[in-house]
């Protein structure tokens, strides 16, 4: 669970990041956070990973008042959640099994845990081939699937992903999406900042539009599908996201397909620098 | 922290070492010398001490006459030794026993004895001890100013000597080990410093993940330890050598020691274990503590 109360972030350059921020993301919830860059929404995963604090207002995930939090309390508090980055944050010097490993060897589990749960994981992102590859020797979409092993490894009740697919083909995002849906199909809140609309688009679900720090637009859409897409219609929109602006497949009511063009609107009128 | 986990670490630690191979070198070599420096100074010490201990019971002072004193001057002048204020007892050692003496002493120069007739021009001596050894000085001026004397000496003027050396050698290796706990400090803390950003960003993910301060700093703590552990095994070694040769030399001067009362230079064997022990402790320490006070300073955990 997270909750943002009234929360402010000022940076001491004096850039207001986040103005007056509530939020509130339900356990079992998944939720895309959207906005152009510079919207301040690296500092909301920021202040919810408590890499920094809030200037006011209060900030409460997983059940832990992060005001409150005192500082040798943090590794408690973060090993509750799973984090995936864009730039997948992976250790060069160790293979992938190594990669994730670390991950139970620092919160101190049993060995033979670690022999089963690893195996486990790196299987359930489909790399059982790549077990002892090194990360330089894998492809973008693989490295950020060992991110996600990662992230599950210790199986944590929250996994935010700062922009999971922004280092990655378009095609393969779809994966890394599903990827996450499937997990938070088990119960795993997850909370996604992106910059890719036709993802946002094709998943639809709850949708956070941060602008200049302030949420502007806070509703849960339903995708254009929730299954995957098969393998023409996804070239599809692989090509209208080429030509810009795609309209919405026809499975989408008309009052859905208004909302989902007032997001888009917000999306594409402020991201002029965006990941597309 | 279970079993499996604290090897884990270590091997971190070992690994630390070799990613900055040229740092723990510098560093393994600043604690060698620091090591060496120091307790080249205590030993130094402790034999001052022995030596001092050796020469404290010693409250002799040694009188010996003109040779040219006749015979009833001698046993008078004995007479008015022993009724001196701070005398406790008097010994005479006459021309023949100071004679013996002198052969038993230049034992391989027998052949010089040859040319030597009689043992006249020996001095009478006396050894005589003292009441209260604060103040030989006294006594021994005293008696330098009495009739027929010829020389007076006293021990304690060594022992003197050496106490005031011990004095100056206290000073100096105090100020030693304060200067090279600062440069060892500041080695580690660089090193440590360097080990820290090799190993970056596994930090901030160790970080991220729910890693305890403990745990991020253990490997550095044993990066430190090892270096300071191998430091201390060769300052170890190099006293051993250096100290053996040092002590066979002074040993095979068997004259010079005599004359100076120096009896009592402890024998390497004798302290080796504790040497060995305080060396290995000390470096480990110094090692340890040294990248614990400088994680918490680069490490901002
Ligand atoms: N450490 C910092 N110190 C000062 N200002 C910062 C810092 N980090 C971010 N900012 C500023 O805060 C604002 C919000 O930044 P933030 O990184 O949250 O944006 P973002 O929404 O994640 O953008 P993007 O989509 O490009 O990643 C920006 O104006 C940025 O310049
Ligand atoms: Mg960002």
């Amino acid at each position: 669970m997270v909750e943002l109360q009234n929360v402010s972030v000022t940076y001491s350059s004096g850039v207001d990041a986040l103005n007056n921020v509530s939020l509130k993301i339900n356990d079992g919830d998944f939720a895309f956070v959207v906005g152009s860059s510079g919207a301040g929404k690296s500092t909301m995963i920021k202040l919810l990973l408590k890499e920094i604090d809030a200037t006011s207002g209060v900030v409460t995930v997983n059940g832990y008042n992060l005001n409150k939090l005192k500082k040798r309390k943090i590794p408690e508090f973060r090993r509750t959640l799973g984090f995936v980055f864009q730039d997948f944050r992976l250790i060069p010097s160790m293979t992938v099994y190594e990669n994730i490993a670390f991950v139970l060897r620092v919160i101190d589990a049993p060995v033979k845990y670690i022999r089963k749960r690893v195996p486990y994981v790196i299987s359930l992102v489909g790399l059982h081939a790549k077990t002892n590859s090194y990360p330089d020797e894998l492809s973008g979409g693989e490295k950020q699937r060992v991110a996600i092993a990662r992230a599950l490894v210790n199986d944590p009740q929250l996994i935010i992903a700062d922009e999971p697919t922004g280092n990655i083909d378009p095609e393969l995002s779809y994966e890394i999406v599903e990827l996450l849906k499937g997990i938070n199909d088990q119960g795993t809140t997850i909370l996604m900042v992106t910059h890719e609309h036709d993802l946002v688009r094709h998943f639809g679900g709850r949708i956070i539009n941060i602008t200049d720090g302030e949420i502007v637009f806070d509703e849960v859409i339903s995708g254009v599908t929730d299954e995957p897409l098969p393998e023409e219609e996804l070239a599809q929109t692989m090509a209208e996201a080429a030509g810009g602006q795609a309209q919405a497949p026809s499975p989408v009511t008309s009052t859905e397909d208004a909302l989902i063009d007032e997001v888009i609107a917000a999306l594409t009128g402020a991201d002029q620098g965006g990941a597309e | 922290m279970k079993l499996s986990g604290f090897k884990y670490l270590a091997d971190q630690g070992v690994e630390n070492i070799w990613k900055n191979k040229m740092m723990a070198f510098a560093t393994f070599c600043v604690l060698l010398i620091s090591l060496l420096l120091v307790g080249s100074s205590v030993l130094f010490y402790l034999n001052m001490n022995s030596m001092i201990l050796g020469l404290g019971n010693q409250n002799e002072i040694a009188i010996y006459l003109d040779p040219e004193t006749a015979q009833e001057d001698v046993d008078a002048f004995g007479e008015k030794l022993k009724s001196l204020e701070n005398i406790n007892t008097v010994d005479y050692i006459s021309k023949e026993q100071a004679y013996e003496s002198m052969q038993d002493q230049i034992s391989r120069g027998k052949a010089i004895f040859d040319y030597i007739d009689g043992y006249d021009f020996m001095p009478d001596g006396f050894n005589a001890t003292v009441i209260n050894n604060d103040t030989i000085e006294d006594t021994v001026a005293q008696i330098s100013q009495m009739e027929h004397v010829e020389s007076v000496s006293s021990m304690p003027q060594v022992a003197e000597f050496l106490r005031e050396l011990r004095r100056v050698v206290t000073i100096i290796a105090v100020a030693i080990i304060i200067a090279l706990a600062a440069v060892s400090m500041i080695m580690i803390s660089n090193t440590t410093k360097a080990s820290v950003f090799a190993r970056r960003e596994e930090i901030q993910i160790m970080k991220y993940v729910g890693a305890t301060n403990a745990f991020i700093r253990m490997p550095f703590f044993v990066e430190g330890m090892v270096t300071g552990f191998f430091a201390g095994a060769g300052a170890f070694f190099i006293t051993w050598a250096v100290y053996r040769s040092v002590y066979r030399i002074l040993t095979e001067q068997g004259m010079l020691m005599r004359a100076f009362g120096i009896g009592s230079i402890i024998p390497f064997d004798n302290i080796r274990l504790y040497v060995a022990f305080a060396y290995l402790l000390a470096g480990a320490l110094i090692g340890a503590l040294g990248s614990v006070v400088s994680t918490r300073r680069h490490l901002d955990v």
